[in-house]
């Protein structure tokens, strides 16, 4: 590696360093406690997925370059050079974090292991060592906010298929799903594909609210890659949008990173306070059941539930009760796993990770302690509201035989809702009973 | 005072003492200057309320329940190490200044007897402590994860120690002292008592004056700044 890169790596790391990764930088004392936090060190007792061993690559690199005291015996510390190997030994350590933060609850300070981390995959994007596929997928997704008026089309031809079938479901000709719509009081934030689209439509007719969809989607591959920039511009279309319109609220999905996203990340990263309020559709439904306002019928739900809190609703975006008491409401056994909430292991496809086919074996393997987690509740169906949790729980499912079905809220919610809607769910086929 | 006990026992336990408050000084104006990121790390739920978010830090930093349920032995371990040190430094304490409530509840004689057990248990407890530390770091994966300042620290901590205990179990120099000598130190004139001076731990003390002074001389420039900083990313877990 050439003097001037390293000098533009350092720089990196050096712009970086805000108070509080300084804190994490200079206070950990290698205790490792976060070893049994992880999902990832725990089945596959690897050191390189330790957590405190992931924070320290890039410790002892900031240890050789910052810091007189270090500097002067960075031996104490192990301090690194950055070159080539280090690269490649971070690349590792980094880009198969799912970003859970689980270890962040358990250690005894509170590091926050991802914040070490994004400085990484900053230095490892500036080397021009980021993962392709997931700057690919966001340069896409960037695309298509800078040349919506050329997709606008396609989006409204598809919308009237997706409309029909939500006439026959609530078998009503004059449900619709409207685009663009002026002064509605909810954007909602759909994932690629119907299936986020539909149930949402439904229960928003039902309810009778004035809502309009947006042409973006929710996920935010800027987000996985860690570019900030890329994010950024990628969450700011929704915002531009939303502003567009006038509207009162943007509601997401149900996805984790995107919520996170939105609701914790985008005003910081654009200094900006938004003129609309951000929630899930998880909050939004919730209210909705709880006021009565959509109908719905707990017999419709057979079998029993259990509900997987997805680490960037839950842990990182403080939303634990609102399906909880959904599914309270619409199924008569409803488990919960162990541990669960806060301390919820992560399913193991979060960070980019589902994204990424290389790592599949790799999610699979990480992910036996979700899998053992939802053997013990003995449940039937699995509800998680993030798209990347259900994938890979779909892939558990099958890796170690747990024979559950599993679903969005959304899926299971709109099932509920009496006999004048059909079942809906083409993600997962639920029995209804 | 010979010159090098006169070195060690007294030019360098100010020199620590300076280095020790500039290095802090330094370390916390190196924080400072940063500005904070805006993002907000909490891990949920957050507390209530201000006061529940210092309760909760504070909770956290002194006792972090949660290891409780992960590494149950680390997390006693831990205790016993911490509270070993908090209890020998507070034991020191009294060689500045005589508790003199205690004594005036205990008698002279059962606050001999309270220090006696105190530090002696203190002194077994911080060792068997650090030598778990120790053992437990030269074991995989901790001994992946660990760098030199890890081993350096626990041995000098150890080292320190063992001198604290050589002096109490086979020291025969009455409590008044050791008094004698730190109020030496306090008035900038440090001399040791002649009882002391001509004692046979009188090496023993210097050494662990020594150790102690690299110690706090240490302190400022590795991770045993988690001492201050945990109260602050305990925080910013709630942020």
């Amino acid at each position: 590696m050439d003097e001037k890169l390293r000098g533009k790596l350092v720089d990196v790391l050096g712009k970086r360093l805000n108070r509080q990764l300084l804190y994490y930088l200079d206070i950990c004392a290698r205790c490792s406690i976060c070893k049994d936090a992880c999902h990832q060190y725990t089945t596959t007792k690897d050191v390189q997925y330790l957590p405190a061993h992931r924070a320290e690559l890039l410790r002892r690199v900031y240890k050789t370059y910052f810091g007189w005291a270090s500097k002067l015996v960075p031996a104490l510390y192990e301090g690194k050079q950055i070159d080539d190997d280090f690269l490649d030994e971070l690349y590792k350590a980094t880009y198969s974090c799912t970003g859970c933060r689980r270890c962040m609850v358990y250690c005894p300070y509170g590091i926050d292991t991802t914040q070490i981390l994004a400085v990484a995959k900053e230095i490892l994007l500036a080397a021009g060592k980021g993962p392709e596929l997931l700057a690919m997928l966001a340069d896409v997704a960037i695309e298509k906010g800078e040349n919506i008026d050329l997709f606008k089309e396609a989006i409204i031809a598809t919308l009237q298929e997706t409309e029909k079938e939500l006439q026959e479901k609530v078998g009503d000709p004059k449900a619709s799903i409207p685009i663009d719509k002026e002064g509605a009081d909810i954007l909602y934030v759909a994932l690629a594909g119907t299936h986020t689209i539909i149930p949402a439509a439904i229960v928003f007719h039902l309810a009778g609210v004035d809502w309009t969809l947006s042409m973006f989607e929710a996920a935010n591959y800027g987000y996985f890659l860690g570019d900030v920039a890329k994010a950024k511009a990628i969450a700011q279309r929704i915002v531009d949008e939303a502003k567009r319109l006038h509207v009162k609220g943007v509601v997401l999905a149900e996805c984790g990173h995107a919520y996170r996203v939105m609701k914790v990340l985008q005003e910081v990263w654009a200094q900006e306070k938004y003129p609309f309020e951000v929630s899930s559709i998880l909050q939004v439904v919730a209210r909705y059941v709880e006021e009565g306002r959509i109908k719905v019928d707990p017999s419709r739900i057979q079998g029993s539930v259990t509900y997987h809190d997805p680490c960037q609703i839950g842990r990182n975006g403080g939303i634990f009760e609102e399906p909880r008491n959904v599914l309270r409401h619409i199924c008569s056994d409803f488990r919960e796993m162990t541990p669960n909430r806060e301390r919820n292991w992560c399913c193991g496809g979060g960070g980019g990770l589902v994204a990424q086919p290389d790592l599949e074996e790799f999610r699979m393997r990480t992910g036996e302690r979700k899998a053992h987690q939802i053997r013990q509740t003995e449940a039937e169906i699995v509800v998680s509201p993030c798209e990347n949790c259900r994938l890979q729980i779909e892939g558990l499912n099958e890796r170690y035989g747990l024979g559950v079905r599993v679903s969005s809220l959304m899926d299971v919610l709109v099932q509920a809702l009496g006999p004048v809607v059909t079942p809906v769910s083409d993600l997962v086929p639920v029995e209804v009973g | 005072m010979d010159w090098f006990s006169y070195l060690v026992a007294g030019v360098m336990v100010y020199v620590a003492v300076v280095v020790f408050v500039l290095g802090m000084a330094y370390r916390f104006y190196q924080w400072a200057k940063v500005p904070k990121t805006s993002v907000r790390l909490a891990v949920f739920p957050k507390p209530a309320n201000r006061a529940a978010k210092w309760f909760v830090a504070v909770k956290n930093a002194l006792i972090f329940p949660q290891v409780i349920e992960v590494d149950p032995k680390m997390w006693l371990f831990s205790m016993l190490f911490h509270l070993g040190l908090l209890g020998a430094f507070v034991g020191h304490l009294r060689l500045l200044h005589e508790f003199t409530p205690l004594v005036g509840a205990l008698g002279s004689e059962g606050m001999e007897r309270l220090s006696f057990w105190g530090g002696s248990t203190m002194g077994i407890v911080l060792s068997v402590a650090v030598v778990y530390l120790l053992v437990r770091r030269m074991k995989s994966p901790y001994k992946d994860v660990s760098v030199p300042e890890d081993y350096i620290l626990l041995l000098l901590i150890l080292a320190v120690v063992t001198m604290g205990n050589h002096l109490r179990f086979f020291g025969d120099v009455p409590t008044a002292d050791y008094r004698a000598y730190l109020q030496s130190l306090l008035a900038f004139k440090p001399a040791f008592p002649a009882a002391l001076a001509a004692s046979s731990i009188k090496s023993a003390l210097v050494l662990h004056v020594f150790l102690a002074n690299l110690l706090l001389i240490y302190f400022p420039f590795g991770k045993l700044v988690h001492v201050v900083g945990t109260f602050a990313t305990n925080l910013v877990r709630s942020d």
